[in-house]
């Protein structure tokens, strides 16, 4: 046997670290940059991704030309929603819409967040693929709350779009989340096999941009899902069928 | 005499300390990197698997099934098992070589695109027990080529490597099979 035999075998293992290390490297950035391109089919959603939180009233102005509507929406207290579906009926003691469903992309993340309310119950999905959180809160006076496993979000409701702050584990990024109709939005689907649950979350946006991903049971196993157009998912030959945030916003427990 | 028989003793002793201080370390680094990377974007997929997932299961697998061939071997080897020929080394050392590659792969995912978690039983021990194996991996490795080792030194290398691979798979591949099913 040659003395060195042993030495060459960890030293492949190393090379083929390192090789896979590289080909991940290269291969991340693109789906990043597909990940987090911009919105550019909703004039709407790209203004008021760019658009900077109310909180940073010194950049507010800069950017106040390119969503004059949206922003001007924000003044009255009687919120004029965009949308038939959340103009249901602005209660006059809370105006915080009773049905309504956001979505966008995460700031500095690329991962897209889906917020929707039904009637002061408010759900969350976070997602870029790789990592992720589920959110249960409530929504009043035009401010949504929510907290998941290692997440939370505080958002702002108003001139058409949720904004405020996600925190992941110790990781806290911005969002601007445009009003989304169907079939974009929030998507979840269940499925219980032997020994373990299954749980898919999907968000989706006008542009087409989607994200997901698959959970098999609690120990953060899974997969980021592939390109998802509203219908049913197979995934290891388990049928998944994903729906609405109305089949399951009474039901999650996150 | 004895005081000779000792002092070599402790000699062959002192001849593991290096490699069982960089397999150590190599277990360690492997450790705090699961800790505190965070999760990452994984783009290496393996051909002709579903998901990133069924070729762990499967990888495991085959490095798990080689790891028979290597009890069995050594065995041999080590004159337990009534095998002989000029084979068995070459056999032992080859298959040893493929399942460690396949292994590569796989704890590359874990690692990188997952990273170490501790909130689940299955997770925690099967990353404990994976960060453990690559130190015990290189400590072996790097003992291989010293002469005038204590003779149990290989044998228990070998038989902690192969429970730490067998408990892998349990964690793993097994849990996997069992709860989605055999599907490629």
């Amino acid at each position: 046997m040659s003395r060195l035999g042993p030495v060459y075998t960890l030293a492949a293992g190393a090379l083929l670290t390192v090789a896979l290390g590289i080909a991940s490297a290269q291969a991340a950035p693109a789906i990043e940059q597909a990940t987090a391109s911009p919105i550019d089919t909703s004039s709407e959603a790209e203004a008021a991704e760019t658009a900077t939180p109310d909180e940073t009233p010194d950049e507010a102005p800069t950017e106040a030309p390119t969503e004059s509507p949206a922003a001007e929406a924000t003044e009255p207290p009687q919120e004029e929603t965009p949308t038939p579906e959340d103009s249901a009926a602005p209660e006059a003691v809370d105006p915080t819409p009773k049905k309504v469903d956001y979505a966008g992309v995460v700031q500095g993340n690329g991962g897209l967040v889906a917020i929707s309310i039904r009637d002061g119950k408010a759900v969350a999905y976070f997602c870029d693929g790789y990592i992720e959180a589920w959110l249960k809160g409530t929504a009043e006076n035009n401010t949504v709350t929510l907290k998941g496993k290692d997440a939370r979000i505080t958002a702002t409701l108003g001139g058409g779009k949720a904004e405020g702050r996600l925190q992941f584990k110790n990781k806290s990024w911005r969002f601007s989340a445009p009003v989304v109709k169907k079939p974009s939005g929030l998507y979840r689907a269940t499925a219980q096999v032997r020994g373990a649950r299954i749980v898919g979350g999907w968000i989706k946006l006008p542009s087409g941009q989607s994200v997901g991903r698959l959970a098999l049971g609690s120990g953060g196993a899974g997969e980021s899902a592939p390109a998802f157009d509203g219908g049913a998912v197979t995934w290891y030959g388990i049928q998944l069928q994903p729906q609405e945030p109305d089949a399951f916003i009474d039901t999650l427990n996150p | 005499m004895s005081h000779t028989h000792l002092t070599r003793h402790r000699s062959a002793v002192v001849l593991l300390l290096v490699p069982a201080l960089v397999g150590g370390a190599i277990s360690t680094a492997l450790g705090v990197y699961g800790e505190f990377h965070p999760p990452t974007r994984f783009g290496i997929s393996v051909a002709g698997f579903s998901g990133p997932l069924a070729m762990k299961a499967w990888l495991t697998t085959g490095a798990a099934l080689l790891a028979i061939v290597q009890v069995l071997t050594a065995m041999a080897m080590w004159g337990r098992l009534p095998l002989d020929g000029a084979w068995v080394a070459p056999v032992h050392r080859w298959s040893g070589r493929i399942a460690f590659l396949l292994t590569v792969p796989v704890a590359f995912h874990c690692l990188y695109a997952v990273g170490a978690r501790y909130d689940e039983p299955r997770v925690m021990i099967h990353s404990i027990l994976g960060c453990l194996f690559y130190g015990v991996f290189a400590t072996k490795m790097l003992s291989l080529p010293k002469r005038g080792l204590p003779g149990w030194t290989l044998p228990v290398l070998g038989g902690v490597l192969f429970t730490l691979l067998v408990g892998l798979w349990l964690t793993s591949s097994f849990w996997f099979f069992t709860t989605i099913g055999v599907v490629i």
